[in-house]
């Protein structure tokens, strides 16, 4: 049997649901200190004056630390984006003026966290306020400035073109034009917030154990920011309780952690954020703005070509942007086959939170953009949603799109049909129908979407030329120990995927044993464990990078046992098999009683080597592989090459009715179909559906992280921002269908983030149920109160217009 | 999200606790389920020198029905309210009490802490205006028994006195045709509602002979709706005197913009929730089982 495939039970849950995880706020002990940050009330003014002094004065203050005492032992974080980005001095608190509401101010380290808050309540300073930018367009026209020396607020701009876009407008039989369209700020809200413990060493270096969910990139940022060579920053993880990209830019704390506990004479320091500090000034998901969006369209209502000019809002600084101006177009013409596409892609600093990847990073928004074209062309045209997706579905693959993406494979057409039968689509259709008559505002809506999984890295040059990073990898090391028990170590840093329950079931399948012999040690360590420079967990791509090299481990360790068993078996590697026997695992002759156990040859390479011959010097039972996925540079001039190996789609339908009396709208039935390729553990792939399901239900319906136009946040608890729960979702019916992927050794896709389906869906139902009213769905997020006022306002008239040429031939 | 440093007292009998608030002055503040206090604390927007605990006061959380009044001790939790028979003998109570935020704060937070603390959003308020009921308090001065409406002044004041405590609150029992609902509306259970509307009315057939109408979120206390209650009473309900009552009720709202919805929506809300309001009312009146509480997403 093949484990692969298996729902095996979570090996992690053990220890997770009996409260024995290790999470970094777990930690504790006699003489650490507890850090807290002073952060700004405001979201752009000029620090005037700081006076520490009573902070510091308090009993139990160990030290605060200011933005001039930082800038003075820390060098600005590397800027990933072309000129001006270069000129962003990005330091890890405020220095001379703030530039986002909850940007770091002073730090306080005490002997407790509450005495820490107490000290910098007694920190005096003087701000002299500047105009705010909260709007993107606003931004643009850089009447007040964040970052002085950029002199510009645009942080990065490029145009991506492909096909003939001019030919396709002029040969067109409709055209669609939609002015704007926006999608809103929101984040995921892990279980787990930011925490970081430093200990900067005597003897040079600091020591991190923290929740940074790709420690591989943030050692590279955090060294030189620090002044350490790069083997000086020791990173470290254990439990990590969610992230969606969300924590791969915690390193900013983690340096001011570092710097305190170095002001400290290397006492260990303990940051552990609040939830009212995660959601202030953690990290957000990007805002994008489309505008002047026109679609081509041909007389049977084939999209021909799609132009649009899109504005990308990433807040305050440029973190991990501007490389969310790229890979976006992972997915450019999502799953339809127009082939002409012009998109010029501009983005803005704000004085708002920094965004950071979020689950679907970068990606959903195009998604949603290109969801709500075909939605929106389908309703203007009178076309039904199925048939109109039909058309423009690509059906072939491998399918190499217009800017040298290539998907792997796929089957939308019969990813629609499942979803489909899961929902009852013929008697929703009806009962809508029925209901819109009697007056009900009741709708069906699709939304197919894309999780490019796996990303190439080489894309950043697109972005930026002169980055030096491309491809991907990831590594796994694999051993058999003194007792013959199998030991895997992993460069990903876990954070509720069950890696070590997936990979247990790879590397049991290559050996030919019961998952349960397979050891996984969880946790990152970049002193003591293994890891190449893109480790980490992120951007869906354990399934293939992650178990590629549990996989790729696997095989060099058997091909070391079977020599190692040949040897000492006096029998040819052909006629060995590997299998489990009365003493355990083991490698036998075929059809034979004679074996040797994985015990026996741990023995003999560790303890015992005697005897054993010198043509085996080689055999060390300690293996090391890392994968590499197949990917090329890309041609930065045309913005041209393979972004990503694989291509999970997910097909969701939801019927959706917003109440006459209260706005409220309400799920009546909801079906996710996914498409990851073969599953690994189909218990675990379901999990994930259900999450990002959840996920893009509460960003589509609840969540909104809003400002005022000082720069306040306005939905700064969950009061106000309703993150969603149990309570607030429907029964998700689950379908699946598998198309393996041809790159992968497995067939399996990355399928973590699940493309922000639902925020694709429920603006199609929503796009059903309102359309009779007036209304087009221009806007990603739907709370009654929003449904209200579009209501009262509907805005078909100036939301879209149709240009019908009935004399021109239209091209097919 | 730690609050600043706080002496705590915990009170052994309300004499004790009142004569500790008294001593203190200004700087305390009585501590029962902290569901509201304790929040402002974490976010630092009170800092009392000293709480007062009077979460562990004995006799103060009683559920007691006697000469047609039922009385509820202040300590009782939402949660204990919401289990007890008198939920299901007068379900405008369980209403209220099933639907106030999560499970967690149901099972800390106290009924007489809600009318302490004089939040426009807190439930309680709304409803006991809803029954006619009386708050029973004790300070350094004796006892006094005030009416629930008008016991909320303002923003966050209420008519204690310092050192006074909430010991209870008690209503008269319904009479035969009196039923009533309380509805909410809010976008997530731990949400405070957008809106919230208790209604009481008492039917004889579909004539209404007496109708109180009370409006939560909707202004800086609990509004009375009076106007709507005068377009009931005395009519025979239908569809056109219930619509006329609705809109008065959202006439009378004074709602603020805030995330949670513009005075405009708040309105259309209010009207929603009244119309449903004496719906269930009017079912419950003739004796059917209705299920109703705050409606979220």
């Amino acid at each position: 049997m093949s484990w692969t495939g298996t729902s095996v039970r979570r090996k992690e849950d053990d220890r997770l649901v009996r409260g024995r995880g290790l999470f970094t706020d777990d930690e504790l002990e006699p003489g650490m200190l507890h850090l807290h940050i002073l952060r700004s009330p405001y979201a752009h003014a000029r620090i005037v004056r700081i006076d520490t002094s009573a902070a510091e004065a308090l009993p139990g203050v160990a030290c605060v630390l200011t933005g001039r005492e930082v800038a003075a032992q820390c060098d600005p974080v590397m800027q990933l984006g072309p000129p001006p980005c270069d000129k962003i001095r990005d330091l890890p608190m405020a220095v001379d003026k703030v530039i986002f509401q909850g940007e770091p101010v002073a730090a306080v380290a005490a002997d407790s966290v509450a005495l820490a808050e107490d000290a910098a309540a007694l920190i005096d300073v003087e701000y002299e306020m500047l105009d705010a930018v909260v709007d993107a367009e606003d931004a643009l026209s850089d009447r007040s400035i964040l970052h002085e020396a950029a002199g510009t607020n645009r942080t990065w701009q490029g145009v991506y073109e492909y096909g003939d876009v001019e030919g396709a407008f002029r040969d067109a039989a409709f055209v669609v034009r939609i002015p704007r369209m926006q999608f809103h700020r929101f984040a995921s809200t892990p279980l787990e917030n930011n925490a970081c413990i430093a200990e900067w060493k005597r003897q040079g270096g600091v020591d991190f154990l923290c929740n940074n969910s790709f420690p591989g990139f943030a050692q590279q940022l955090l060294a030189p920011g620090l002044r350490l060579k790069a083997d000086q920053v020791h990173i470290r993880t254990y439990d990590v309780g969610g992230s969606f990209g969300n924590q791969i830019w915690n390193y900013v704390y983690m340096a001011v952690a570092a710097l305190v506990s170095k002001k400290t004479g290397g006492r260990r320091v303990k940051w552990a954020e609040t939830r009212s500090e995660h959601l202030l000034a953690s990290g957000h998901g990007n805002e994008r703005t489309y505008l002047d969006t026109e679609v081509a369209l041909d007389r049977e209502g084939v999209i021909t070509a799609v132009r649009s000019r899109h504005i990308d809002d990433c807040g305050a600084y440029t973190r991990y942007e501007p490389l969310g101006c790229v890979i976006w177009s992972q997915v450019l013409a999502a799953t339809y086959k127009v082939r002409n596409l012009r998109i010029d892609f501009t983005q803005t600093v704000t004085n708002k939170c920094p965004v950071v990847p979020n689950r679907g990073y970068s990606r959903m928004q195009q998604l949603w953009f290109m969801e709500r074209i075909v939605d929106i062309c389908a309703h203007e045209l009178g076309l039904p949603a199925d048939e109109m997706r039909l058309k423009n579905y690509i059906t072939q693959f491998p399918y190499e799109t217009p800017n040298g993406c290539v998907y792997d494979s796929g089957d939308y057409p019969a990813m629609l049909t499942r979803a489909k039968e899961l929902i009852g689509w013929d008697r929703w259709q009806k009962e809508c129908a029925a209901g819109r008559k009697a007056g009900r505002l009741i709708g069906i809506g699709i939304g197919t979407t894309l999780d490019s999984g796996t990303n190439n890295f080489g894309q950043a040059r697109i972005m930026n030329p002169y980055l030096p990073f491309s491809g991907n990898s990831e590594v796994c090391t694999m051993r058999l120990d003194l007792e013959g028990a199998v030991i895997v170590c992993l460069g990903t840093t876990p954070s509720g995927q069950g890696h070590e329950t997936a990979a247990s079931q790879v590397a049991a399948d290559v050996l030919g044993i019961d998952p349960s012999m397979v050891h996984v040690r969880p946790g990152f360590d970049t002193a003591w464990n293994t890891f190449v420079g893109h480790s980490g967990t992120y951007a869906s791509q354990f399934a293939v990078t992650g178990l590629s090299a549990v996989h790729g481990a696997a095989q060099k360790l058997k091909a070391e046992m079977r020599r190692l068993a040949a040897y000492m078996l006096e029998a040819a590697e052909e006629d060995l098999e590997f299998g489990t026997g009365a003493q355990g695992p083991e490698v036998r002759v075929k059809g034979t009683d004679k074996a040797i156990n994985y015990w026996y040859m741990a023995n003999l390479v560790n303890n015992n080597n005697a005897l054993l011959d010198a043509s085996l010097a080689d055999v060390t039972l300690n293996v090391r592989h890392v994968y590499r996925p197949p990917f090329k540079v890309p041609d930065t001039e045309r913005k041209f090459g393979n972004l990503t190996l694989t291509y999970a789609a997910q097909l969701h339908i939801a019927v959706v009715e917003v109440s006459r009396e209260t706005c409220r709208p309400q799920i009546l039935a909801y079906a996710a179909v996914d498409d990851c390729g073969t599953l690994i553990n189909p218990q675990i792939a379901h999990g994930q559906v259900h999450g990002a399901t959840s996920h893009g239900i509460g960003a589509a319906i609840m969540e909104s992280l809003d400002y005022d136009e000082s720069g306040n946040l306005l939905t700064g608890t969950f009061s106000d921002y309703c993150p969603i729960t149990a309570l607030n979702l429907p029964d998700i019916a689950w379908g699946n269908i598998e198309t393996p992927s041809p790159f992968t050794y497995s067939g399996a896709k990355g399928m973590g983030e699940g493309g922000g389906a639902p925020l694709h869906t429920m603006s199609a139902a929503l796009q059903d149920a309102l359309h009779g009213a007036g209304v087009i769905v221009t806007g990603s997020h739907h709370p009654a109160p929003r449904l209200f006022e579009i209501l009262q306002k509907p805005n078909r008239a100036e939301a879209v217009s149709v240009e019908r040429r009935g004399g021109k031939q239209a091209r097919r | 999200m730690y609050p600043a440093p706080f002496r705590y007292h915990r009170a052994a009998t309300v004499e004790e606790a009142i004569a500790r608030l008294v001593e203190i002055g200004e700087g305390a503040r009585a501590l029962a389920g902290g569901q509201t206090l304790l929040v402002w604390l974490k976010m630092r927007f009170d800092e009392p020198t000293d709480l007062v605990d009077i979460g562990r006061l004995p006799g103060l959380r009683d559920i007691e029905q006697e000469a047609g009044r039922v009385r509820i001790g202040a300590l009782a939790t939402h949660a204990r309210i919401a289990r007890a028979p008198l939920a299901r003998q007068i379900p405008i109570v369980g209403d209220c009490a099933s639907g106030i935020a999560d499970n967690q704060v149901r099972s800390r937070g106290t009924i007489g802490g809600s009318l302490a603390a004089g939040d426009p959003s807190c439930d309680w308020p709304v409803l006991l205006t809803t029954l006619d009921a009386e708050v029973h308090c004790r300070g350094p001065s004796g006892t006094r028994t005030l009416p629930a409406d008008g016991f909320v002044q303002d923003l966050y004041a209420t008519r204690l006195e310092h050192g006074e405590l909430v010991t209870g609150v008690s209503f008269a029992l319904p009479g035969k045709g009196s039923a009533g609902a309380y509805v909410g509306f809010k976008r997530c259970a731990p949400a405070f509602p957008t809106s919230s509307v208790g209604v009481q009315l008492t039917l004889n057939g579909d004539d209404c002979t007496e109708a109180r109408i009370a409006l939560g979120s909707a202004g800086l206390t609990t509004i009375r709706a009076k106007a709507a209650e005068a377009e009931l009473r005395g009519r025979t309900l239908g569809a056109g005197v219930i619509a006329k009552a609705a809109a008065a009720a959202a006439a009378a709202a004074e709602p603020v913009a805030d995330q949670r919805g513009s005075p405009a929506f708040k309105r259309s809300l209010i009207d929603a929730l009244v119309k449903r309001g004496v719906e269930v009312a009017r079912r419950r009146a003739r004796g059917e089982t209705v299920e109703v509480s705050h409606e979220y997403y």
